[in-house]
């Protein structure tokens, strides 16, 4: 059976995908002599396929994670939202165990052979999973403080560890992607209000910190210290600048040898704005903006609640974390680690991004446009189902629903 | 809820369209900016290696060439245990091991162990690499500057640093053309420095530079003066010799002199070329000034006669006394007898003014344009600013700042028939295909009248005849026209002249009747003799007579005889 879900989706994620080899491999394909010896003493291939070959396999392996996802029964999910999220945390505390890699002084990865793992990637996407059960579930009250402030005291659990590695980076997307849901959910806007001013000093401390200091200084004028602090975004600025309105032509980029650090990852877009120009750059944030809208329009269709706000979540996710990834690249917010998705170079990144997109677009399928195209198997109308599977909510306590929840949606 | 997401959407929206926003501001706006800035680090001008070019005799034979080197350098950052590195180089490398580790230590990516070894040393240094497997250690071929000849003429070629640029001598005042033919290559680079864009990078030789030195003639020349400075444990000494017609310096030197090969270790003073740097007070020489003046503003004629019985004269409230005591002098006997009362007599007659203008005629007190750095332009005070004695004193070379080659070119003008000339050291530059790149262009401005010059001429032949003051520097065979010079130093403490500190000069030209050489020395403050036709007389003629037979000039008795001979 094939579901007829999204297609213009699929084809905005597989463009982004696309662009996004062509960046990896341009901004990879060329590294100075020294650079490699240095890597292959640590067995790293940094070749000019080296880094292409790895995303290649990833993007395999993404795709099947992708097929999964696709075809995974939704109500599946809410079975596994709560084991997800511990599993998430044990991934996230590994990180301190020898299994885990330090880059760079901070600890973000966990090694897993051929490979390294990212677990704050999966935690977003747990979270986001979590959240949508936790919020769909029959007493979930929005207007409850006790149902608000469970889910932050959850994202608080994973936003100490996200410091202790530190990986600033994931504390911001997370924060933003669990209060956007709860703002979806409808909590009262006193809670959420009180979230921020209670949020304030915390933020405040942590900015305090010395490095990240440094770098919202950098930030706030990166030309100050344009060989410091704000090496990298000044060398960004560059890249960008120079690239025009049509780029300096595919490939043709110089910002990548060695100028912009991190050109392959967290600043991609700087690459393709230098190679490609504005006009591919407005087309690649042209691609996100569309992808977020359509995971809103899919969202706005779907009458279940669960995957309602899995389809919001799985949007806000992707499309929150890729317009702080342009802020950043563009000096608009300080500089700190974040993926484009579908673009930067990285496994965990990709692959759950693709499992994202995965589940966006079995939301789609089995939303109410299924109706229209898939006549293979007749469904029962959701607008049926849904008020049934809230009725049965309220009559039963505890988890009963889920079995009544399978039954519907098969 | 819809009304929130809808909110949300929006919010989002926003924030993309402020991201479309600001790639406008940065990449059309700003674009110019930030292409220059990306320009500017990305493409550096790279100075093309250059072989730099060979430093010739007139007769092409080589001075100054290149050897082929190679230079051990480190990478620190990929050095595990600089102890061990260093341990193990401070066997091939002569240099102490804490030097080297310090070296190995720096925190740097690039650091020069040593430079421009030879091959036997680099070859042991390589073999104690491999044998130790040593990381972090490269060689790098480099050029080296190689002076075949060692000290000679050092002060002419000049030398160059580690990196092969020109600091002194023909070295620098022509470095451009012994290096960079051509303009540097536009090359793209990337942050870590290396090259990406190879360009043309084939191997760009400089051009070679040919002199008007002569290496015999120098060569000669430096011994000679050598055995003066020791004979006379003279401070120092210069000599300098040109041909008069051309102004070509056939050879130049100074001591105390240095190897080119080693600059580091000497002292300054050694690589000084004080026939251009350093003034002194010419002294006797210089009445050749006045004498000429006389001449040709005719207020003398060489057999005019001056009373110099007296043995001393007063200007300006100031006494000048002669050496000697002599009696009525004709003024070809002033000349020759070099007598100061009879000068100052003459200078007197000529007035102040005159005396000036003929001094700056002669292109004292400004730079004679030879073609190396450093040259001084000496100081010759304007009447203006005269004492009463000062006419005096000038015309016997005193209150007079000048140095060995503006007095050289003053005899050059005497003896090639009243031109000043324009002194120079190179002849040509030859690119390395053998085409004539420069040629120097002989400049010479007629400052006296053909007869006066033949009259004066004949008057300076006679200094070194019988009863002149330098008979010493009579070359046999040959006719030589020249003046002696002695002069009192300045002492520094009391700035009064010194009782025993003198300059010893000669000055002159042969053979006389067709010159084909100019030539002055000067010793600095010779001990045991002091007088110009003692110390530095018997130098010139020395210097002259090998000089003359090395170029074949005949023997002026000679061609008489062979005249003889033929009829």
């Amino acid at each position: 059976m094939i579901k007829s879900y999204d297609k213009w989706l699929l084809v905005i994620v597989l463009l982004l995908i696309v662009i996004g080899l062509t960046a990896v491999y341009s901004a990879t394909s060329v590294t100075s002599p020294d650079v490699i010896e240095k890597f292959k003493k640590k067995e790293i291939d940094v070749t000019q396929f080296g880094f292409l070959k790895k995303q290649l396999f990833t993007l395999s392996l993404g795709f099947v994670m992708m097929l999964i996802a696709f075809k995974v029964p939704l109500d599946y999910l809410k079975k596994i939202a709560i084991p997800l999220l511990i599993f998430s945390m044990i991934c996230l505390l590994l990180v301190f165990t020898p299994l885990g890699a330090t880059v760079n002084g901070a600890r973000r990865w966990i090694r897993i052979w051929p490979s390294s793992f990212q677990p704050s990637e999966l935690v977003k996407l747990s979270m986001v999973i979590f959240m949508s059960w936790y919020m769909s579930i029959k007493f979930y009250k929005q207007n409850n403080f006790k149902t608000f402030i469970i889910p932050i005291a959850i994202m608080a659990l994973f936003q100490v560890v996200f410091l202790k590695q530190p990986d600033f980076g994931a504390v911001m997307s997370l924060a933003l992607l669990t209060v956007s849901l709860l703002f979806l959910s409808g909590v009262k806007l006193r809670y959420l209000s009180l979230f921020a001013v209670l949020a304030v000093p915390v933020v405040i401390k942590l900015i305090k910190e010395p490095y990240r200091w440094k770098r919202v200084v950098a930030f706030l004028d990166p030309w100050s210290d344009a060989k410091g602090s704000g090496f990298q975004l000044v060398q960004s600025f560059i890249a960008l600048g120079s690239g025009g309105l049509r780029g300096v032509g595919l490939g043709e980029g110089r910002q990548k040898l060695s100028y912009l650090p991190e050109i392959h990852t967290d600043f991609i877009f700087s690459l393709i704005g230098e190679e490609l120009g504005f006009i591919g750059a407005v087309f690649v944030v042209a691609l996100f903006l569309v992808l977020f809208l359509r995971g809103l329009a899919i969202a706005r269709r779907t009458e279940d609640r669960f995957s309602q706000y899995l389809a919001y979540g799985i949007s806000i996710m992707i499309g929150v974390q890729a317009v702080i990834n342009f802020f950043v690249v563009t000096g608009m917010v300080p500089t700190k680690g974040l993926p484009l998705p579908f673009i930067s170079y990285g496994g965990s990144s990709l692959i759950i991004n693709m499992i994202a997109v995965g589940l966006l677009l079995n939301v789609s399928a089995s939303g109410s446009s299924s109706q229209q195209f898939d006549d293979s198997q007749p469904k029962p109308a959701p607008v049926a189902r849904v008020p049934l599977h809230r009725g049965e909510m309220r009559r039963h306590k505890g988890f009963s629903y889920r079995h009544i929840n399978q039954g519907s949606s098969r | 809820m819809k009304k929130r997401a809808i909110i949300l959407g929006v919010l989002v929206t926003i924030g993309y369209i402020a991201v479309a926003a600001r790639l406008s501001q940065i990449m059309l706006v700003e674009h110019d900016l930030f292409t220059a800035k990306a320009k500017g680090q990305q493409i550096k001008k790279e100075a093309v290696p250059v072989k730099r070019g060979m430093i010739l005799d007139r007769a092409g034979r080589e001075l100054a060439v290149n050897l082929d080197t190679e230079s051990v350098f480190a990478n620190p950052s990929e050095i595990p245990s600089p102890e061990r590195v260093a341990d193990s180089l401070s066997k091939g490398i002569k240099k102490n091991p804490d030097v080297i580790l310090a070296k190995l230590s720096a925190d740097k990516k690039f650091n020069w162990i040593e430079r421009k070894l030879d091959t036997e040393d680099t070859n042991r240094i390589k073999e104690i690499v491999k044998d130790s497997k040593l990381e972090g250690v490269g060689f790098f071929p480099e050029m080296k500057r190689f002076y075949p000849r060692g000290k000679l003429a050092s002060h002419v070629i000049g030398y160059v640093d580690i990196d092969n640029n020109g600091l002194e001598g023909i070295e620098m005042s022509y470095h451009k053309h012994l290096t960079t033919r051509g303009e540097n290559l536009k090359v793209v680079r990337d942050a870590r420095g290396n090259v990406l864009s190879e360009g043309q990078r084939k191997e760009i030789k400089g051009n070679n530079i040919v002199l008007t030195v002569d290496e015999v003639l120098q060569h000669i020349m430096e011994r000679n003066i050598d055995e003066v400075v020791s004979k006379y444990s003279a401070a120092a000494a210069v000599g300098i010799m040109m041909d008069p017609k051309t102004g070509e310096i056939l050879a130049m030197t100074s001591r105390p002199t240095y190897d080119p090969n080693n600059p580091a270790d000497v002292k300054a003073g050694q690589r000084r070329n004080r026939g251009i740097t350093d003034c002194y007070e010419p002294g006797s020489t210089f009445k050749v000034i006045v004498g000429t003046a006389a001449l040709e503003e005719k207020v003398v004629n060489p057999n005019s006669k001056f009373d110099c019985s007296a043995g001393s004269i007063e200007v300006g409230g100031g006494r000048i006394k002669d050496a000697h005591k002599h009696g009525v002098l004709t003024f070809k006997e002033v000349i020759q007898k070099s007598s100061n009362v009879g000068t100052i007599q003459i200078a007197l007659k000529l007035g102040r003014q005159r005396v000036y203008d003929y001094i700056k005629r002669f292109g004292f007190g400004e730079k004679s344009g030879i073609d190396l750095v450093g040259e001084v332009s000496g100081a010759v005070k304007k009447p203006a600013r005269w004492s009463g004695m000062t006419i005096g004193a000038i015309s016997i070379g005193q209150e007079v700042a000048v140095t060995p080659l503006q007095v050289l070119r003053a005899y050059a003008a005497i003896a090639n028939g009243g031109y000043l000339v324009k002194p120079h050291l190179v002849s040509q530059v030859v690119s390395p295909e053998g085409e004539q790149i420069y040629k120097a262009a002989i400049k010479a401005e007629r400052i006296l009248s053909d007869e006066n010059v033949e009259t004066f001429r004949n008057i300076l032949k006679t200094v070194t005849e019988e009863g002149g003051t330098a008979t010493t520097a009579a070359v046999d065979g040959n006719l030589v026209a020249g003046k002696t010079g002695t002069a009192q130093l300045i002492d520094p403490r009391t700035k009064r002249y010194s009782k025993d500190r003198f300059i010893s000069s000669f000055v002159g030209f042969v053979p006389a009747d067709k010159p084909k050489l100019a030539m002055i020395v000067v010793v600095y403050e010779p001990r045991g003799a002091i007088y110009g036709g003692v110390v530095a007389g018997p130098v010139f003629k020395k210097i002259a007579g090998e000089s003359l037979s090395h170029l074949s000039v005949l023997r002026d008795d000679a061609k008489e005889k062979r005249l003889v001979i033929s009829n």
